[in-house]
């Protein structure tokens, strides 16, 4: 057996232990959600608010992707990390024995780490993709279309979840994708006659 | 050294590693030829388990290693057998 199938096998191991796939698929679409709408927010604010310098909405943008990566993952991993302990000590006290050192112990506290990395970056990689035209704001002729282009990833971040979603529930994975799309269109439009 | 033929053993165990693991997982183990689990007691977080392991040397130490490293505990055990040959108990008169 070479050490990639083991490493592999052991994986999937730890999945069926801990039920990993299927919190870490949760939290991956509902902080990558959170993500984009919230860089929707500070878009529509920047653009709002009239500024026309990249590097603010850059360093706001960052900051917020950053703010949220670590929330995440210190949110997620002390959550996690309390429940998963509480089912592990109840199965240790019905068993009458130390499950601490076993594959389960394992398996729990490799479900913590996975699913704690999961809710930081998902939201972190998500909005920062959204932020991609403001890195390269050259190639825009003016500024209001790095505004444009970054909510219009923003929104195509969202479809793309929707098709994810439509995909785990085995719908309609268009309907799927505009209801996400719908939400960000709605946050868009409340900033827009706000700021307006 | 004497070989262990057959174990029988009471076990306690979570409900995940399900049976299936288990089994698949004894009867990789060096000296094991075959292996049955059955359940014959369900509770909300965990189940009793008879496990039957037969081979021509099965190490004791092995099993309950295993046993205990998927979150198992052997309860007692209920029946060995070793030797050369496998052999039932006999039938005795008070039977």
């Amino acid at each position: 057996m070479s050490p990639l199938w083991g490493a592999l096998q052991r994986i999937r191991e730890y999945d069926n232990l801990a039920n990993i796939g299927e919190i870490a698929r949760r939290y991956f679409a509902m902080n990558a959600f959170d993500g984009v709408l919230t860089i929707i927010g500070v878009l529509m604010g920047n653009m709002t608010a009239g500024v026309d310098e990249p590097k603010i909405v850059v360093s706001t943008g960052l900051a917020t992707c950053i703010a949220m990566g670590v929330s995440g993952l210190w949110g997620a991993y002390l959550t996690e990390a309390a429940e998963r302990k509480r089912d592990l000590g109840e199965l240790s006290r019905y068993t009458l024995t130390d499950l601490d050192d076993t594959r389960i112990g394992r398996a729990s506290r490799a479900a913590v780490v996975t699913v704690a990395l999961v809710d930081g970056l998902s939201p972190f990689l998500a909005a920062l993709i959204a932020l991609t035209p403001f890195f390269v704001v050259g190639i825009f002729s003016t500024i209001i279309w790095a505004y444009y282009a970054s909510l219009g990833m923003a929104l195509l971040i969202l479809f793309g979840l929707g098709l994810f979603l439509g995909r785990i529930s085995r719908e309609n994975l268009i309907l799927y994708g505009l209801k996400t799309v719908v939400a960000g269109v709605i946050s868009i439009l409340i900033s827009f006659l706000l700021g307006e | 050294m004497g070989r262990i033929r057959r174990l029988v053993l009471d076990t306690l165990k979570p409900h995940e590693p399900s049976i299936i693991a288990l089994a698949d997982q004894l009867s990789e183990l060096e000296g094991v030829s075959a292996v049955n689990i059955s359940i014959y007691e369900m509770d909300r977080k965990v189940e009793n388990a008879k496990i039957t392991i037969e081979g021509e040397h099965i190490s004791y130490p092995g099993v309950f290693e295993l046993i205990e490293e998927l979150g198992g505990a052997i309860h007692s055990i209920d029946e060995v057998v070793a030797g050369k040959m496998i052999i039932d108990d006999a039938v005795t008169l008070q039977d």
